[in-house]
């Protein structure tokens, strides 16, 4: 099976919603928003991609759909990866986590820097950062020689904020 | 295999108390907090906590162009730093589509795995110690020393090597090094078989390792795990194999795959994965050829030392590439290599400057300590420490 086999499959099925490219190497499968996560089980189930390598996120600030949502995935038996994008107008998607269950992590991290909200995630909270942390550093509005520090009066409480 | 996990919790006392372990406990390698759920001494839940070496890497690589990156990479897994480098280099080759010249490919191929072995035996020796065995910490380090002088002579750095450039590397090596590397290659695979003496068939190391930390097959491709934990649940999947980067399809070497699921599988894994290591090696140094070591591509490659003190525009070139970098071409990509923890993967987002708009590092052991929580429910807190041995963390590799 090549990449081109799913192409077709998928754009015979979703006919307008799925378009595919080959860039710089990579399989990159486009997708739209509203039909994404049939499409992943599909992957997982029919083309057997069942081991899910990352999940990145982009933040365009400039753009109508602000972010992208790029789901790497792998199928061993067919010895192939793919590149699944989602382009979102805002920063709500679907979670992939009753997919694979090591989207867990992967779409935590997302959360956590870029601010991408999956809805429907068992446990999504900051993984890299504090929990009172205030803001996403990944995204590209995020103030960069802003400086915040930790309110001493408060540093003992559970309830830190930050303050400038 | 008989998998020892414990499944009926009615026999024990049915009180669940939460302990802290971390982030200054020993056997985290690191600073790694784990929340841990126990019944008795049963685990019932586990709750990573990390963070705490967060140095926002990726936010960086946003602020500085490509060349100015490669020292960063290095401070991701910091006991096999080429390897780090060499990741990043492919992907942002893969822009250019550019031609590598062959020693420079060789010498790659060289570091990648004495950075494997060097790895490998930071891992057996913290992971013997930390079950009990200490005997062979004092072997593994011996070994690593002289990788280390090796890395040394080299590139002038024990670790945080940043030898590799995009192009080639930095500099030819001295002659001193192959003869190093020739020494090596003779003493290594006899040192294999100490440990192996001191520990296969050792009735404690099996105790604690046959049987623990179960991860069955489905589950590692579920939870995406790499390297040798994917490879000792009986997975054969290589990415040296399965997508042949640099030149290793030129190599002739097996894939370790046992399919125990277990710890001990692992360590199996990895002891196949130094002895096929020093075949590589020793291939590689048979057929190493003579040559230039950067790409003469323009664009990208830097000009060489000679050049630079008797050309103006080599000098130019040089110059410009330093203080300015230079500009990729639109579009997204991803390379990875086989890292000793697993799949380590840039992914790299341009907008056509000389920064990248965005760079996501798939490290290996971030992934891999996901699966912790489902490896270790239901054993011992003993066994704990064998678990996280297992995986081979390191943390600056999972806060980044």
């Amino acid at each position: 099976m090549v990449f081109d086999d799913i192409v077709k499959y998928f754009s015979e099925k979703y006919p307008g919603k799925v378009s595919g490219k080959v860039e710089f190497k990579c399989n990159f499968l486009t997708v739209d928003k509203s039909i994404f996560k049939d499409v992943l089980r599909e992957m997982k189930e029919k083309f057997s991609f069942k081991y899910i390598v990352d999940v990145v996120a982009t933040h365009w600030p400039n753009r109508d759909m602000k972010f992208d949502v790029v789901y790497n995935i792998y199928s061993i038996e067919n010895n192939i990866r793919v590149f699944v994008k989602v382009m979102i107008p805002d920063e709500k998607i679907e979670t992939v986590t009753d997919i694979w269950k090591g989207a867990n992590f992967m779409e935590r991290e997302q959360y956590d820097l870029v601010g991408v909200v999956f809805e429907g995630h068992p446990d999504l909270r900051r993984i890299l950062l504090p929990d009172f942390f205030e803001g996403h550093p990944l995204r590209k509005d995020f103030p960069l020689k802003e400086r915040k520090w930790f309110n001493k009066a408060d540093e003992q409480n559970l309830g830190i904020r930050f303050t400038k | 295999m008989e998998n020892v996990r414990v499944k009926d919790n009615k026999d024990y006392l049915g009180e669940v108390i939460t302990v802290n372990m971390g982030p200054q406990h020993p056997s985290t390698h690191g600073v790694l907090r784990l929340v841990v759920d126990l019944d008795g001494e049963t685990i019932v839940d586990v709750r990573p906590d990390i963070g705490f070496l967060h140095r926002g890497v990726e936010k960086l690589a946003e602020n500085r162009t490509y060349h100015q990156f490669i020292p960063l990479t290095d401070r991701l897994d910091y006991l096999s730093p080429l390897s780090n480098n060499l990741a990043y280099c492919l992907a942002v080759e893969k822009f250019f589509d550019v031609k590598i010249p062959e020693r420079a490919e060789y010498l790659r191929v060289i570091f990648a795995e004495l950075a494997r072995l060097a790895s490998h035996l930071v891992w057996i020796a913290t992971h013997a110690l930390d079950i009990g065995a200490m005997t062979v910490f004092l072997y593994a380090f011996r070994e690593r020393e002289m990788i280390l002088d090796m890395f040394e002579i080299a590139t002038g750095q024990r670790m945080t090597s940043s030898w590799i450039r995009i192009g080639g590397i930095r500099d030819d090596v001295p002659p001193e090094f192959f003869d190093r590397l020739r020494e090596f290659i003779e003493i290594f695979e006899e040192r294999v078989d100490t440990y192996e003496r001191l520990l296969t068939k050792n009735r404690i190391w099996l105790k604690r390792t046959k049987g623990v930390g179960y991860l069955s097959p489905e589950d590692a491709q579920d939870y995406g795990v790499s390297g040798p934990i994917m490879r000792g649940s009986g997975i054969p999947f290589d990415l040296r194999k399965a997508e042949p980067y640099s030149i290793y399809d030129r190599f002739d070497f097996e894939v370790a795959c046992f399919d125990g699921c277990d710890i001990y599988s692992r360590y199996q894994v990895r002891m196949k994965e130094m002895r096929e290591s020093r075949k590589i090696l020793e291939q590689a140094l048979e057929q190493i050829p003579e040559g230039p070591v950067m790409t003469d591509d323009p664009r990208i490659g830097f000009p060489s030392h000679e050049e630079v003190y008797e050309k103006m525009e080599a000098l130019i070139r040089r110059f410009y590439l330093i203080s300015k970098g230079f500009k990729t071409p639109k579009g997204e990509t991803y390379a990875c290599v086989e890292a000793p923890k697993g799949e380590l993967g840039f992914y790299i987002v341009s907008d056509g400057k000389e920064k990248p708009y965005r760079l996501k590092i798939r490290a290996a052991s971030f992934v891999n300590l996901g699966a912790l929580p489902a490896m270790s429910k239901g054993y011992m807190i003993a066994d704990l420490v064998g678990i996280i041995g297992s995986i081979d963390i390191v943390l600056g590799e999972i806060d980044r």
